[in-house]
């Protein structure tokens, strides 16, 4: 009898264990995300403003119908489609350069590799500061190697036309090393012998890269052009702190239109609205890049 | 054929200067910015090539009388309690995703996914009225628990795909000793992950060490604040002089490159457990 309890008891023990190990974990992000994203989205359905936030009246989809007709709005959207095709193409090539230049042994590799993977330790706040001084109108090295060139000044973060390729350029300073470790990652951890093979079979090095190294790395680079891409479209500090959104809007993609319209504006529920429409646009992202991954895996497994 | 692998070396070594440059250049003038004096910075006179014998400047931020080592201080204390709790967390979690079939399973993995898809701008302003209702405001603990929320996730991931190349045997020795899931977990499962735990580890730190939005939206007190609200301060605020907010701009670099450099090797090989399966 004492048996079998125990045995119950260790069954429920054996079951709950799963739970109880997740569950501070999960508890935690449902408060400290779940909650209040829960509270965003009710945030999107008020006019609740920033100076008196009690004050809120239910108002239903007035902010999302007023956003179809929001000339400043819509542009956030092309503005931030925009920032994440280059943002992502651009580091995606820059990391996976690197980390195949860097795969293989020369003399200095050890220093080159250490300074190609610095930038992505460097606070946001120094990189801000240090591209603004680099990008300064009448006082920038940007502009005094222009001149050098003959070409005149240039206002990296003044001029509109300018502005966004600015902010990518000091993105993808900043964030191309965390391509390139994944890629090294994913290089080094491809086996000799497929290598070996390739040579066997008279492969050369253009062919064994293609048959062997590429397939091979492919679900990585997929991985990681995912997370640019889902991070670059929520992408925030590094520019607000360049650009603040402008100039002339140039950089005000839809988070920062997020971040005005609740502060500068003290719109919050207008503001709620605009970011909700932003995460939708995530998830329908994700969903299909889901989607079309388990399409083509079940093509191939089929083929 | 050694003509042909000479000149493939020639060529990765240019490339790799060529990258290393780039990279480099943007700390190398936070560098020459911070010791070359503030008058010789303006209107295009900043030489190219700083005075090397004034690299003692490079540290003037941290002398008496400003607040910044102050706000250095707390930006390590918001780090390593981050990297603390988020890593104890992720690794729980991790096991239990890694290790265990149960109902919710899919659920749980994909929410914890579908955080690094909100965007913190959305979720600041409910944030900040929870902290408020909470008594966390202004508080360093209460932005390492926004942060720990931000960091967790990402942990995670990274935990749970090293363990998913731990063999299961090596557990199952443990468990027929009779030890624990939680026994298991850290006395065998741990210290076989740990390139991947000082990964995450590196990933949790920054993000606690460089956050900026949180950290200026719920900390008021100048005493309190960290190094990024500090140095933001900074922006568009012409009476500090520039080569004063370049040394601090580097020493709050340095740290962080410091910790990196430690554990780079380990990254790699823990990040590379993380992409076997992609």
């Amino acid at each position: 009898m004492t048996y079998q309890t125990s045995t119950k008891g260790k069954r429920w023990a054996v079951r709950l264990t799963p739970y109880l190990l997740i569950g501070s974990a999960t508890i935690y992000l449902l408060v400290f995300i779940g909650v209040p994203l829960l509270q965003g989205a009710r945030l999107s359905f008020t006019d609740t403003r920033l100076l008196n936030p009690s004050a809120g009246r239910w108002v239903g989809v007035d902010n999302y119908a007023r956003l179809l007709t929001d000339g400043q709005f819509l542009g956030s959207i092309a503005t931030t489609l925009l920032y994440t095709v280059l943002t992502v193409a651009a580091t995606m090539f820059l990391g996976s350069v690197s980390a195949f230049t860097i795969n293989h042994t020369f003399p200095g590799r050890a220093v080159a590799r250490s300074l190609m993977v610095f930038p992505w330790a460097v606070p946001t706040v120094a990189v801000a500061l240090v591209f603004r001084w680099i990008y300064n109108d009448n006082s920038g090295v940007a502009n005094s190697a222009l001149k050098t060139l003959g070409i005149g000044q240039v206002g990296w973060l003044t001029n509109p036309d300018f502005g966004l390729l600015s902010v990518i350029i000091a993105t993808v300073w900043k964030i191309s090393p965390f391509v390139m470790l994944v890629v090294l990652a994913s290089l080094q951890s491809v086996p000799l012998e497929l290598y070996e093979a390739a040579k066997v079979d008279g492969a050369n090095p253009w062919k064994s890269f293609t048959t062997v190294t590429l397939p091979y790395i492919l679900p990585t680079l997929k991985t990681v052009a995912l997370l640019m891409t889902i991070w670059s479209f929520r992408r925030f500090e590094i520019i607000w702190l360049l650009t603040g959104g402008g100039p002339a809007d140039a950089t005000n993609t839809i988070v920062i239109n997020v971040y005005r319209q609740a502060f500068n504006n003290s719109r919050l529920g207008f503001a709620a609205a605009i970011g909700m429409i932003g995460l939708l646009m995530s998830v329908v992202i994700t969903v299909t890049y889901f989607i079309v991954e388990a399409r083509t895996e079940r093509k191939e497994t089929r083929a | 054929m050694i003509l042909r692998r000479h000149l493939s070396i020639t060529a990765r070594l240019l490339l790799a200067t060529l990258l290393a440059a780039l990279a480099g250049f943007p700390l190398y003038w936070m560098l020459a910015t911070a010791i070359t004096p503030s008058s010789q910075l303006f209107n295009g006179a900043q030489p190219l090539i700083p005075d090397f014998t004034r690299i003692p400047n490079a540290f003037q931020a941290l002398a008496g009388g400003t607040p910044f080592l102050r706000w250095m201080t707390n930006s390590g204390i918001v780090a390593g309690g981050t990297t603390i709790f988020s890593l104890l967390l992720a690794t729980l979690a991790a096991y239990a995703l890694s290790r265990y079939r149960f109902r919710g399973k899919g659920l749980i993995g994909f929410g914890f996914f579908a955080t690094q898809m909100l965007p913190e701008a959305l979720l600041v302003v409910p944030m900040y009225s929870l902290f408020m209702s909470l008594g966390l405001l202004n508080q360093l603990h209460g932005l390492i628990m926004v942060d720990t929320a931000i960091a967790t996730p990402v942990a995670t991931w990274v935990l749970k795909a090293a363990i998913d190349t731990v063999p299961y045997e090596i557990e199952e020795a443990g468990l027929l000793d009779g030890c624990g899931p939680l026994r298991v977990l850290g006395r065998i499962v741990v210290p076989i992950i740990a390139p991947s735990l000082a990964a995450a580890g590196v990933i949790c730190f920054f993000d606690g060490w460089g956050e900026y939005l949180f950290a200026t939206t719920f900390i008021e007190d100048k005493s309190r604040w960290v190094a990024s609200t500090g140095l933001a301060s900074f922006i568009g605020e012409f009476e500090t002089p520039l080569d004063l907010v370049f040394s601090a701009a580097l020493i709050f670099t340095i740290p962080a490159i410091i910790f990196f450099v430690i554990v780079q090797r380990r990254i790699v090989s823990g990040l590379a457990a993380g992409s076997v399966k992609g």
